[in-house]
């Protein structure tokens, strides 16, 4: 049957770098507001049932009268409570009064601890109490707050919790009467709630609470321990994790984290596919958010255009100077040289002259001449060498005439000369030796020049005869070498690998030296016992070379290895002939940032400089955008070993309420989200749509928010404590010392009694 | 420590620091004869540990009223005694709140949350607790993530156990220092603890 087999199309060319970010994000600054206001207008015109409602919540706290639409104070539970060295006085500030002065920041206490919403300092507490109290302006004329007092807490909370606030607000503060209650059920009560499931997805925790005909089944409720504080915390991690450097305490602060993840990231409706597109190069400028942090730049010594040509003056100047002292100087030596010439001359004339040998001899000893041969040689030596500088000097090298010393004294056989014959004979021998070893070499380098160029004129006639060929085994031999560094690469990480099997073959080498029946060496009948005749064939030593680990670090040494200077030449032949090769094809761009998924996730689609300080400062939010807030749908991507929120609604609504299907079926046409989480955008269509897909077709669901997710909790407090709160849920001080510390009273907007 | 915030210089900031200060301002309406209990600030897992204790011995005298020697107890869904490990405590505890919300559906109650659950019964624990109130593990098969980049992954490294998407990812896991591999499996809560 015949085979199709498809080409498969490589991608095309090389992904076009984006044009430079325009819109670059920078890091908050400390979220310092101001001074909140003290107004005591209302609390004089107040009742005394005016109620302080407290939003007590681990974001911010929220406080104000009830009679006000809305919270007029709103800070975090932050305190910093320090003396001042210098002014030498104690010193308190709370909520993001705090920010105003770094050393305040740097003593700031949580009433919370992080990741809970349970309360840990109880001094922040009553501070914070106290704030909100002068703030209202309570007067406290008789030594008491005057006005009752609602506050949120937790759903479920503690025994020990409620028990050391009440005590707070009836000892401490001498509050008339207290209610408690829990937030989100407050918040579905403002938004005209009666049978529904609500979500509350805060800073530290999401709650689902099932409510039915306004009464909420606090029994089947749940909680998922995630929310915005552990958005922020997980996103410093991923981005610790990231850029391994960048993110080192106290150059991001945990506010900054927190406005990112407020301000980019966002719920996607299907986290599969998004993220599998997330890093696709076509719109990735779009989907990547470029953060700038502070930077400092390097310092660039920038000459002006003056100053380097006045740079390259000075440099020429100095060197011309040096050349004119070498040429004087070498001027002088030629001048000293040709005198001593004369000198010799001189001499040798002298000598001519002078008949006896003894003068002869007395001349040569005052020269330190052995003979005159030997002052001849001198002479001949300098005039050569007078010759030569003169030539350079002059600029025109030529030949010199190259007589062939001669050896007159090798011919004579050994017989016949005497002792100081054969001494001379053999320096004659060794000098002939030299010389003709000497021109042996010229001769080879000389015939190697010869060869290479013809090499080189074959390989041109061959390209010029049939280019396309030629092209092809240049190609065969880049690819050849590129392999040969891929196995040399692979053959390194294998060594290092201890299983491997190139390791371990290296393992069996060096056992097999340093064993004493070495395998494969066979005894040679005849030979010593000890002798295993190692090293008598040279190719043994090679082993030393195959059992170094270190293998390829010192490649430079052997030129066989050298495939980089052996691939520059290759390309550099290939650019030069080939028409398709072109800079890019060159193995540096084929490693093709554009077209790397590491690139994109770290820098997106836009190029990096590794030197320049803004750039190395700068991170990257793609993926983090949507993995974040993806956390409580699937709390198994952070490690969170609970179910997510959709499944614990279907654990709620099909198995726990599985007794009473109309209430579940009234329950999911009102599934209500609140809470600080549910301002990501895209997640009330997620939960819609994840809903929709567990649950049977013919159920009606429907999913609505809040209208303000973060206030409607304080604002259903305040319509509660102004309506039907008056009469059932405060708890007064009497009763409270009467009946003991943990008392409160349900209501059907609060906790049950534990 | 953090710098001065930019926009002040040392007047204006000393001005500041003193409009902004709460200790100077007179709070009236505070007890002044009022002390706080010492060693009031406990974080959730002391509170936590508290109160199964206290319930644990609640549970303990509501068992043994009336009698000298302490049965063991006849009734098979109740525990006597709460396991000492804290963490198997607390689960002890939600296993007991759900075995009396479901005898409490049995005898027809539904909707036990709104009365204070019945502590009437003997040997039960409370109805509705914080910690009971924590959502169980999932059942569903968790997906796979690539730790370096967050998209979905097919394969998992069998040396480090970090989960990636492709060769390109790979090569970067491989080369990760030690350090490094665990700061991405504690994102994930996968790393060694060395206790």
């Amino acid at each position: 049957m015949p085979h199709y087999t498809y080409n498969i199309i490589p991608q095309s060319g090389r992904n076009s770098p984006r044009p430079a970010a325009t819109h670059i994000h920078n890091v908050s600054e400390p979220p310092y507001s101001g001074q909140l206001p003290t107004d005591p207008t209302t609390y004089r015109h107040s009742s005394p049932s005016t109620a302080i409602i407290i939003d007590n919540g681990s974001s911010s706290v929220r406080a104000g009268w009830s009679s006000d639409p809305t919270p007029r104070l709103q800070f975090p539970p932050l305190m910093a409570r320090y003396t001042d060295r210098k002014l030498n006085r104690k010193l308190t500030f709370i909520g993001s009064e705090i920010y105003f002065d770094g050393t305040a920041r740097g003593q700031a206490k949580n009433i919370y601890e992080p990741g809970s919403n349970i309360a840990n300092n109880w001094d922040v507490q009553e501070g914070l109490l106290d704030y909100v109290f002068a703030k209202l302006g309570i007067d406290g004329r008789n030594g008491e707050v005057d006005r009752p007092v609602v506050m949120t807490e937790p759903l479920a909370n503690l025994g020990y919790t409620r028990r050391t606030m009440s005590e707070i607000l009836f000892e401490l503060y001498n509050v008339p009467s207290a209610a408690y209650g829990v937030d989100s059920l407050f918040s579905y009560d403002y938004n005209g709630g009666l049978t529904g499931l609500v979500v509350s997805s805060a800073n530290t925790s999401t709650h689902l609470i099932p409510v039915v005909d306004r009464q909420p089944l606090i029994s089947h409720a749940t909680r998922l321990d995630w929310g915005r504080s552990q958005c922020a915390e997980y996103l410093q991690r991923l981005l610790k994790a990231k850029y391994p450097g960048l993110l080192t305490s106290g150059k991001v602060t945990e506010t900054q984290i927190e406005d990112l993840v407020r301000a980019h990231c966002y719920v996607s409706t299907d986290y599969e596919s998004e993220a599998l597109r997330m890093l696709d190069w076509t719109g990735l400028e779009d989907r990547d958010c470029m953060v700038q942090l502070p930077f400092q730049e390097k310092e660039v010594v920038q000459k002006t255009e003056e100053e380097i040509r006045r740079a390259e003056e000075k440099r020429k100047e100095g060197g011309r100077r040096l050349q004119e002292q070498a040429a004087k100087m070498r001027l002088e030596k030629l001048v000293r040289k040709e005198q001593e010439l004369e000198y010799f001359k001189q001499l040798q004339e002298q000598i001519a002259e002078v008949t006896t040998k003894k003068e002869v001899r007395a001349l040569l000893d005052e020269e330190e001449f052995k003979d005159e041969a030997d002052l001849e040689r001198r002479i001949k030596e300098m005039e050569k060498s007078i010759r030569k500088q003169r030539n350079k000097d002059v600029g025109d090298l030529e030949e010199e005439p190259e007589e062939p010393p001669s050896y007159p004294l090798l011919d004579i056989p050994d017989a016949e000369l005497d002792e100081a014959g054969i001494r001379q004979k053999k320096a004659q021998r060794l000098l002939k030796s030299n010389h003709d070893a000497r021109v042996r070499a010229k001769a080879e380098k000389e015939a190697e020049k010869t060869r290479q160029a013809e090499v080189k004129r074959v390989d041109d006639a061959r390209r010029e005869a049939d280019l396309d060929s030629w092209l092809d085994e240049r190609r065969q031999a880049r690819q050849d070498i590129l392999q040969r560094i891929k196995d040399r690469d692979r053959l390194k990480q294998d060594l290092g690998n201890r299983k491997s099997q190139a390791s371990q073959m290296r393992m069996k080498h060096i056992a097999n030296l340093a064993s004493d029946n070495p395998m494969g060496r066979k005894r040679r009948r005849g030979q010593n016992a000890d002798d295993d005749g190692f090293g008598a064939d040279d190719a043994d030593w090679t082993i030393y070379r195959d059992i170094q680990a270190g293998r390829g670090q010192d490649d430079e040494d052997d030129e066989e290895e050298d495939f980089g200077a052996h691939l520059k030449a290759v390309e550099a032949q290939l650019l030069e002939h080939d028409p398709g090769f072109t800079e890019e094809s060159t193995r540096d761009s084929q490693r093709d940032w554009t077209k790397s998924l590491v690139h994109a996730f770290l820098r997106g689609p836009w190029p990096f400089d590794a030197e320049s300080a803004k750039e190395s400062n700068q991170f990257h939010l793609n993926v983090e955008r949507i993995r974040v807030p993806e956390v409580v749908f699937q709390p198994s991507i952070a490690g969170v070993d609970q179910a997510g929120i959709v499944e614990i609604a279907e654990d709620i609504l099909m198995q726990r309420l599985s007794g009473m299907p109309e209430a579940r079926d009234a329950m999911l046409k009102d599934v209500f989200l609140t809470g600080g989480y549910a301002l990501f955008q895209g997640f009330e269509e997620r939960l819609r749509e994840e809903l929709r897909a567990v649950l049977p077709f013919e159920v009606a669901l429907g999913v609505r928010k809040a209208q303000d997710p973060v206030l409607d909790a304080w604002k259903g407090a305040a319509k509660w404590a102004e309506g039907e709160g008056r009469g059932q849920g405060f708890v007064t001080r009497e009763e409270w010392q009467e009946m003991g510390g943990e008392y409160m009273k349900e209501h059907r907007l609060g906790n049950v009694f534990t | 420590m953090a710098p001065i915030t930019t926009a002040s210089n040392e007047e204006t900031h000393a001005a500041l620091l003193d409009t902004l200060d709460m200790y100077k301002i007179h709070k009236p309406f505070r007890n002044p004869s009022w002390r706080p209990a010492q060693r009031r600030n406990k974080n959730l897992k002391q509170i936590l540990s508290e109160a199964q204790r206290t319930q644990q011995s609640i549970i303990n005298t509501q068992q043994n009223s009336g009698a000298s020697t302490p049965l063991p107890p006849t009734d098979g869904s109740t525990t006597p005694s709460l396991h000492p490990n804290p963490a198997q405590a607390s689960q002890d505890l939600s296993r007991l709140v759900l075995e009396k919300n479901l005898k409490q559906q049995q005898n027809g109650t539904i909707g036990g949350a709104t009365t204070p659950g019945g502590l009437g019964v003997a040997g039960a624990g409370p109805s509705v607790t914080y910690t009971s109130i924590a959502a169980a593990p999932s059942l569903k098969p968790k997906k796979k993530y690539c730790d370096i980049t967050g998209l979905p992954a097919k394969y998992r490294d069998p040396k480090t156990g970090l989960n990636y998407v492709n060769a390109e990812v790979y090569a970067v896991v491989k080369n990760l220092t030690t350090g490094q591999v665990q700061e991405y499996l504690a994102a994930r809560g996968a790393n060694t603890v060395l206790k």
